[in-house]
């Protein structure tokens, strides 16, 4: 039967020309066969025509009524309607291009901040069977990553990288690359295999392993020349030879890690490979099939208590937490996307308001040709078929813009380099994203059209008529559609306001917080000592002190350094004892940031000292050890102390009675973020420093002068010392600053910007309605002026309807805003989702707004000429 | 005064129509003459609505089309019912005569 149907309805399509001959034929034929049985009767030829006519009712109704019986009508008419509405809406280009545009901004910008969900949340993960992947919430240590694979029983395969930079000295000027510290099951874990060679083999990954390296595609191009017969060639990293044996396919790069070379921890770190403290691995893990997430964290926490059985000293505190890769990798900007994606929606749905009573108010001035259409015998639902062809239409050319718009934007967002997106080149526009742009455009048009179409039908149009006929004298006539869509997109505005509003004020709260520096006028840049040719402290020492004197011997420049900058997402952590107080159990001392510097480090980064002193030059090697500690230290681990005099050391130390002595106390840095809390930290000198492994630094440089040539004189005075060493990550302090908001900034400025959009629209959409009212009205007008009403009196009564419709809108907005932005809680900081300052401020920005964009049509009713207004009957 | 026709009910026309085509194929015009012979004129059937009718069984597979020639040898849309139409006419024409049955059961003795 459906068979049946379906080859009908296409013989009818595909047939099309032979199918409409047939059916003339066969009316033809009855009219004929009938004409001729009057005639025999005796008619007079007139009253045949007359009476045929009549019986058989409208012929071109009939031949509709039997297309639509044969089903071929659905596609026919479509493409009549498509034609009909094209032309139509090309004989009305003001109102296609409000509509279009109107649209195309919401379709818009939905479409750039769909494609950064989709590319961020969506998009599978470059990795095969990615739903089986985990990463570990703690780093690890190497031995412990190897212990737990042994000892659990839910994973296939398991592994860990550590990044580390490395000084690639080929040819030309050295570079500082990212090295790869791996352990050989990282890339069995991850499911990728090499594009040329071969992954590092368990029995190479060992101690006294060879030294091998495997290229990432970028590094293989960019500084092996692309060879195809790379494989075997060596390559100097860090003054070692390594040997490549593979090189890494283009579209691989690791979870969350940026790689140029991948080498073992055995050959590339022999020092940290066996040590179990050093926890500095991410370790990633593949679950064997069948097992779910429950049971592969309890079969790890069962490994995790052995260990801190095993090893108190420095496993003590485990707890590893496993989450699903993706969960890691998108969990952070979930929340700020989710929310950025619902308020784009808002504005989507905003803009279809807009599109509506556009489509009304279209429908009233066409309303003659609707009737002419009506009594030539179009059926009530082929107009309204029409009707929605042509919303639709405008919606999909209106999604087409907006997908033009939406390329555009994405770049913009790409250009405000937000943190989640700091790794992305391109916010790619795949299949889905087009869906996404159809499916919303259509729906839109669809939905949007039939909201008016279906209020037409229930009498808004004749309302609408008769106000154009003049025939009411009471002049109250309201469209209800009209008043529900102006009343929702005010609400809706105010929601996106609240929001904005809300996002603005925690921005402008953390961009107040005292970073506890002065960032003007400082640069920065990072550099590493080779572990070969400054094996030992002193020798590192006097690199550093001769380097700073060479720069301090700058005119107009003063420069320290220190181990790792604020805001730059690095410190080294060590637990602490203090003299006097009792030790705690063994790995449960408490824990600072340690900080090495030189030079007058507090004075360059202005950086206040409460109590004691800053280094001196005497502080220095073979002297008796110092430090600095920052207030936090003294408020947490020295309460109620005179903390200067103060002796601590590492717990455990080497010599337990080589105490640091506090001399002097500084004002809290904001280390880890603005929006972060302060950690105890100690400062002491780079020159008594006990541990050769730390052998960076970053020099910070504060000029009185902006700093154009100091980088390169800085350079030079580097490479003049040892020319292997190459500088990185130079940027001003305020750059640092900048960068570390750049998440909270994106966020706002998005926010923002769409709730600009929002009370945009709204205030169109209220512009529209006031100016419709005038329009209606401008007879009635012109009697009330004529009878000697005041400008108020005029202004009420055009505006008292957009005023009441306001407040309802604004009032149901806050309403909303207090239900809705309890979802940004996460995003905001140090400010509540309901703080009434905002929401109130946001509210009569919007009542302002509106009021203005009422009063603008408005006043023009105030100039209409009573004689005019009169004539104009 | 009452009128000398009655309009069709709603959804009669079908079984009207299979009707007249269960005794022989006839083309669009014979349908609409049979139909008023039979009824002595008491039924009225606007011409015009016979023909979506008529397509709408066609699709339906109900009935077929063939062309063939007329009594007065001119071109002429046959319509005749399918195996699928006789069996749909037998069903309907059972369920109207309960019907009719029915209402008039209830006329005569309510």
């Amino acid at each position: 039967m459906f068979l049946h149907d379906l080859l009908f309805r296409l013989r009818a399509l595909m047939r099309h020309p032979a199918v409409e001959n047939e059916l003339d034929d066969e009316l033809r034929f009855h009219l004929e066969q009938q004409t001729d049985k009057y005639l025999k009767s005796g008619m007079s030829e007139a009253e045949v025509k007359r009476r045929v006519r009549l019986e058989f009712g409208g012929l071109d109704k009939v031949k509709d009524d039997c297309r639509e019986a044969r089903g071929v009508s659905l596609v026919e008419s479509l493409v009549q309607d498509l034609h009909y509405s094209a032309r139509t809406l090309l004989h009305s280009p003001a109102f296609t291009a409000c509509a279009v545009l109107t649209l195309a901004l919401g379709i818009g910008a939905n479409t750039a901040i769909f494609s950064v969900v989709n590319t961020v949340l969506l998009n599978p993960l470059p990795y095969s069977n990615p739903q089986e992947l985990l990463a570990a919430r703690q780093n690890e240590a190497l031995p412990n990553l190897k212990d737990m694979q042994q000892r659990t029983n839910s994973f296939a395969s398991s592994g860990g990288v550590n990044i580390t930079l490395m000084d690639f000295t080929g040819k030309g000027e050295p570079v500082r690359v990212h090295a790869a510290l791996v352990d050989g099951g990282l890339f069995t874990t991850l499911g990728v295999q090499p594009m040329l060679g071969r992954w590092i083999s368990a029995n190479e990954d060992v101690k006294g392993g060879p030294p091998n390296v495997v290229a990432s595609y970028a590094f293989w191009r960019d500084f092996l020349g692309a060879d195809p017969d790379v494989l075997g060639r060596t390559i100097r990293l860090s003054d070692n030879s390594f040997t490549v044996i593979g090189v890494m396919p283009k579209n691989f790069a690791l979870p969350r890690e940026l790689a140029d070379v991948f080498v073992s921890l055995w050959t590339g770190y022999p020092e940290a490979a066996p040590e179990r403290g050093v926890h500095f691995m991410h370790t990633y893990w593949r679950l064997k099939p069948g097992v779910g997430l429950t049971q592969a964290q309890a079969d790890i926490a069962q490994a995790d208590r052995r260990l801190a059985e095993e090893f108190p000293d420095t496993e003590r505190e485990r707890g590893t937490l496993l989450i699903p890769l993706r969960e890691l990798l998108v969990g952070d900007v979930r929340p700020a996307l989710l929310v950025l994606f619902g308020a784009v929606g808002l504005v989507l749905l905003i803009a279809c308001a807009n599109f509506a009573m556009l489509l009304m108010a279209r429908a009233v001035t066409r309303q003659r040709e609707l009737m002419i259409r009506v009594s030539l015998g179009a059926r009530n639902s082929r107009l309204i078929r029409q009707r929605l062809t042509e919303s639709t239409l405008i919606a999909l050319v209106g999604g087409a813009v907006g997908l033009l718009a939406a390329k555009a934007g994405t770049t913009l967002l790409l250009a405000l380099k937000p943190a989640e997106l700091h790794h992305m080149d391109a916010i790619p526009m795949d299949v889905r994203v087009f869906m996404f742009v159809f499916a919303i455009s259509l729906l839109t048009g669809l939905l949007f059209g039939l909201l008016p179409a279906w209020s037409a039908a229930r009498g808004d149009i004749a309302e609408a008529l008769r106000e154009n006929a003049r025939t009411t004298t009471t002049g109250v006539s309201r469209s209800p559609l009209r008043s529900f869509l102006v009343t929702a997109e005010l609400a809706l505005a105010l929601i996106l306001l609240a929001g904005a509003g809300l996002l603005i004020k925690g921005f402008l709260r953390l961009r107040s917080v005292d970073p506890g520096f002065n960032s003007s006028n400082v640069i920065s840049m990072y550099l590493q000592l080779p572990g070969t040719r400054y094996p030992n402290i002193p020798m590192q020492t006097n690199f550093r002190r001769e380097l700073l004197a060479r720069i301090n011997a700058f005119p107009g420049v003063e420069a320290a350094m220190i181990t790792d900058l604020p805001l730059a997402g690095n410190f080294v952590g060590h637990r602490v004892v203090i003299d006097g107080v009792p030790t705690t159990a063994v790995g449960t001392e408490p824990m600072a940031q340690v900080l090495s510097v030189m030079g007058e480090y507090f004075g360059v980064m202005q950086i206040p000292i409460h109590a004691g002193r800053a280094f001196s030059a005497m502080d220095r090697e073979g002297q008796p050890r110092v430090a600095i500690v920052n207030e936090t230290f003294v408020r947490q681990l020295l309460p109620g102390q005179n903390p200067i005099g103060s002796r601590i050391n590492w717990a455990r130390a080497d010599d337990p009675n080589d105490w640091m002595t506090i001399i002097g106390v500084v004002s809290d840095v904001k280390h880890s973020g603005l929006n972060q809390p302060v950690d105890p930290a100690i400062y002491q000198p780079f020159s008594q420093n006990d541990e050769a492994w730390r052998k960076w630094m970053t020099l910070v440089i504060r000029t009185r002068v902006p700093v154009a040539g100091v980088i390169e004189d800085v350079k030079k005075q580097v490479w003049s010392l040892d020319s292997q060493i190459p500088l990185s990550d130079i940027q001003s302090m305020d750059d640092l600053l900048a960068v570390s908001l750049a998440q909270e900034r994106f966020n706002m400025l998005l926010l923002g910007s769409f709730a600009v959009l929002a009370v945009v629209l709204a205030g169109v959409g209220i512009y529209g309605m006031v100016a419709y009212r005038v329009n209606q009205r401008t007879h009635e007008i012109g009697v009330h002026m004529a009878l000697g009403a005041q400008h108020r009196d005029v202004l009420r009564l055009v505006m008292k309807d957009a005023v009441k419709l306001g407040l309802l809108g604004i009032t149901l907005g806050l309403v909303g805003a207090i239900a809705l932005t309890r979802v940004m809680v996460s995003l905001l900081f140090k400010v509540k989702p309901t703080d009434p300052v905002t929401l109130i401020g946001v509210a009569l920005l919007l009542a302002a707004v509106a009021m203005l964009a009422g009063y603008i049509p408005a006043r023009r009713a105030l100039s209409v000429h009573p004689m005019t207004a009169l004539r104009s009957e | 005064m009452p009128s000398r026709f009655i309009d069709l009910p709603q959804g009669t026309l079908d079984l009207l129509i299979l009707r007249t085509l269960s005794l022989e194929p006839l083309h669009g015009w014979a349908v609409s003459e049979r139909i008023q012979q039979i009824s002595s004129d008491v039924l009225r059937v606007q011409q015009g609505s016979l023909y979506p009718a008529l397509h709408r069984l066609e699709r339906r597979g109900l009935i077929k089309a063939r062309w063939g020639t007329s009594e007065n040898n001119r071109k002429a849309k046959f319509y005749e019912l399918t195996k699928a139409g006789r069996r749909e006419f037998e069903i309907e024409q059972d369920a109207w005569q309960k019907l009719t049955a029915a209402v008039s059961q209830i006329l005569e003795t309510a």
